[in-house]
């Protein structure tokens, strides 16, 4: 077992970083709200790293390799969709999407979309226009029409897994920015790092953390030979997890950061803002367990005492 | 980057779960009961796992070991933890004791305890806590005062597991009180049977054997009974707790629980309150965080960034432990406080709710732990 990330790929993460920072982090993103040309600087600074280059359909360390560019997106609030435009098909961007409420982060951005839900019924969409929105300000309305067939199973999967990974991102910059704040704000006379309360709090959030990304790195490495359900069943794990610890560490980083924390200049703002489509879509986490009961005494949802599932034929 | 334990770990876990299955009998819920053949049924599987090098797997061959592997290891604390723990008080024996006796033990001390810990032939217990020091063990109050070639030793300990089945213990007295706090304790390989050792049980809600107080009244220690240096106890102490830094596989049992349970529901599952089910799939779901922070920890066990990493894991595994147990108490509902063979799961589930109220407070609370991580991210502050 090696639990680590590969060092090509950790130098490859921090090049990334470098290239968000470089093209203005979340304040960049922030500004991208009302300037429409820094969605396209975006977009550039991907096709620099190569992103759009990134076979993650069959190849595991392309895939690995969007993983971390999905990663340090997140802690930039990098404002594309990166993982949509990864999992292109036939050159229109896929959007997970919940056909009850469809709703398309960028969606209003030049260039075809199409939809799947988590069934993978696939639908055509027509994006209508932003709405200016606080949550979610990138987040567009659309009307489906069809079905119209399926996407594979595993592109759902690797649209969920890429999100989460991006939600880890933005999560583990919150609790940096958290970090910096506690060790350097006074109160009282003493750093807030020094009151016994604020430590535990950042101590939970940070085992948090530390768990999701153990979580995220895990269900990436999955092999091939994993049966497809059990990988579906991974992929929902990992969202609903990601989910889940994204509302208590945004909460713990905007409590510790106090009023600051709800400023557009306060970079924890920006994360949380742009963060909670991929929090709250296509499903909230209660409709991601919901999905995952069936796995329990399937097996599916796999443990050290679950029977083994057998690969469906293909 | 893999997540695979390699073949010899599932070959392992395989087998181990043979074993248990052919000598363990149903409804086992390990040594601490108060049915005196629980206790024989972990010294017969001791020796069995001893007689095939599983006992002290960790162990290196030439101290009577098995020399297996970190992953080995691993399966080993998952299978044991998962099956109600049958190699019973053996446990801090193999998992420390031992270890330490390598790395500080005289040749002498080596030679009479190493093989009888292998071989699963004694028990041991641990002198640590007392009723002023628990967590803040650099305060203990029992005194080692100098007598001839060895020492007296007087005072209270308490908490102490296995006292009663124990053959022998690791004591810890200060030996020097005016030394810096570092420097006052030392640490004695003690028999149990030494004139002056009294122990008296303390019922609790844990059940028999886990608590006990064990009253010291000027016992004689000998100089060849000091592990490592005099004055040099704490620093003794704390890098052999670090042998057991990842702890105990608590996951392991609650997923072993909850597939029990779901077996024993069989459709009555799908007819749980939704409510329950939905907590049944998190708890999966932060079992297995659980497990991977385990994986973390062992697989950094020689990196400077390992005590915040089993620190992590030790706070998600014992907060799984209390989670699972209020949910397999909610599935129960009326008969959740049933007890006793006759009981779901031939008591299983209220054994566990009870065991898993100290799980937060044994070996290092959580908020010890909670120190540890939050060092880590914020430096020493406070």
């Amino acid at each position: 077992m090696n639990t680590a990330l590969p060092e090509d790929i950790t130098e490859f993460a921090a090049v990334a970083a470098k290239r968000f920072a470089r093209f203005g982090g979340p304040q960049a993103a922030l500004r991208a709200e009302t300037e429409e040309h820094l969605r396209d600087e975006a977009r550039s600074a991907l096709a620099d790293l190569g992103a759009f280059d990134l076979d993650v359909r069959s190849s595991a360390d392309d895939l690995l390799a969007a993983a971390v560019l999905c990663q340090a997106a997140g802690a930039a609030a990098l404002p594309y969709p990166l993982a949509e435009e990864v999992l292109a098909i036939d050159g229109a961007r896929l959007a997970l999407v919940n056909p009850e409420a469809p709703r398309i982060d960028h969606g209003d951005l030049a260039g075809e979309w199409i939809a799947a839900d988590l069934d993978g019924t696939r639908y055509h969409v027509q994006p209508s226009s932003r709405t200016s929105a606080k949550l979610g300000p990138f987040l567009v309305p659309a009307t489906l029409t069809g079905p119209d067939g399926t996407v594979p199973a595993a592109d759902v999967d690797t649209h969920l897994t890429l999100g989460s990974w991006r939600i880890l991102g933005a999560l583990q910059q919150a609790l940096e920015i958290t970090r910096q704040h506690v060790t350097t704000r006074m109160q009282f006379g003493k750093p807030l790092a020094e009151f016994q309360a604020v430590r535990f709090t950042i101590a939970d959030a940070s085992v948090a953390v530390r768990g999701l990304f153990e979580l995220a790195k895990f269900t990436i490495s999955r092999p091939e030979s994993t049966a497809g359900q059990v990988r579906s069943a991974d992929a929902l794990v990992l969202r609903l997890k990601a989910a889940d610890t994204a509302r208590q560490v945004l909460r713990t980083a905007h409590q510790l950061l106090g009023a600051l924390g709800f400023c557009d200049e306060s970079d924890v703002s920006v994360l949380d803002r742009h963060t909670q489509p991929l929090i709250r879509l296509p499903v909230s986490s209660e409709m991601l367990a919901l999905r995952l009961m069936p796995g329990v005494r399937g097996g599916q949802l796999e443990t050290l005492f679950s029977e083994p599932v057998a690969a469906e034929p293909v | 980057m893999d997540y695979d334990l390699g073949a010899d770990a599932v070959e392992l876990r395989k087998r181990l779960r043979d074993l248990i299955s052919t000598h363990i009998p149903e409804g086992f819920l390990g040594a601490c009961t108060d049915d005196p053949k629980d206790l024989t049924t972990t010294e017969s599987f001791c020796k069995l796992l001893a007689s095939d090098g599983l006992l002290a797997l960790a162990w290196p061959k030439e101290h009577g070991g098995g020399g297996g592997s970190i992953w080995q290891q691993t399966v080993l604390r998952e299978e044991m933890w998962a099956h109600h723990e049958p190699r019973g008080a053996q446990y801090m024996g193999i998992n420390w004791v031992g270890p330490a006796l390598m790395r500080y033990g005289t040749a002498e001390q080596k030679t009479r305890h190493l093989s009888a810990i292998a071989s699963g032939e004694v028990i041991w217990c641990q002198g640590f806590s007392e009723p002023e020091a628990g967590t803040d063990l650099a305060s203990l109050r029992t005194r080692a005062v100098p007598d001839g070639d060895g020492w007296r030793v007087t005072g209270q300990k308490v908490w102490t597991s296995y006292a009663q089945m124990a053959s022998w213990c690791v004591l810890a007295a200060c030996t020097d009180p005016n030394a810096p706090k570092p420097k006052r304790l030392s640490l004695f390989l003690v028999p149990m049977d030494r004139p002056g050792i009294t122990v008296r049980p303390i019922r609790s809600m844990l059940g028999p054997h886990h608590l006990n107080e064990v009253f010291l009244d000027g016992i004689e220690v000998f100089a060849d009974e000091v592990l490592g240096e005099v004055g040099d106890g704490w620093r003794v102490m704390r890098e052999a707790l670090a042998f057991e830094r990842v702890g105990i596989a608590r996951y392991a049992r609650c997923e072993s629980l909850l597939d029990r349970m779901q077996t024993d529901l069989g459709d009555d599952w799908d007819r749980l309150p939704e409510s329950i089910r939905a907590r049944w799939v998190r708890a999966l779901i932060d079992l297995r965080v659980a497990r991977l922070l385990a994986y973390r920890a062992v697989s950094l066990q020689h990196d400077p960034s390992a005590g915040a990493a089993a620190s992590a894991a030790r706070i998600a595994t014992t907060t799984c432990d209390q989670q699972v147990a209020e949910l397999l108490f909610d599935v129960l509902g009326p008969s959740a406080l049933d007890s006793g063979t006759s009981a779901r799961l031939h008591g299983a589930v209220e054994d566990h709710w009870r065991y898993a109220q100290a799980a937060t407070v044994a070996s290092g609370t959580i908020e010890v732990q909670r120190m540890l991580v939050a060092r880590e991210a914020l430096g020493d502050h406070g």
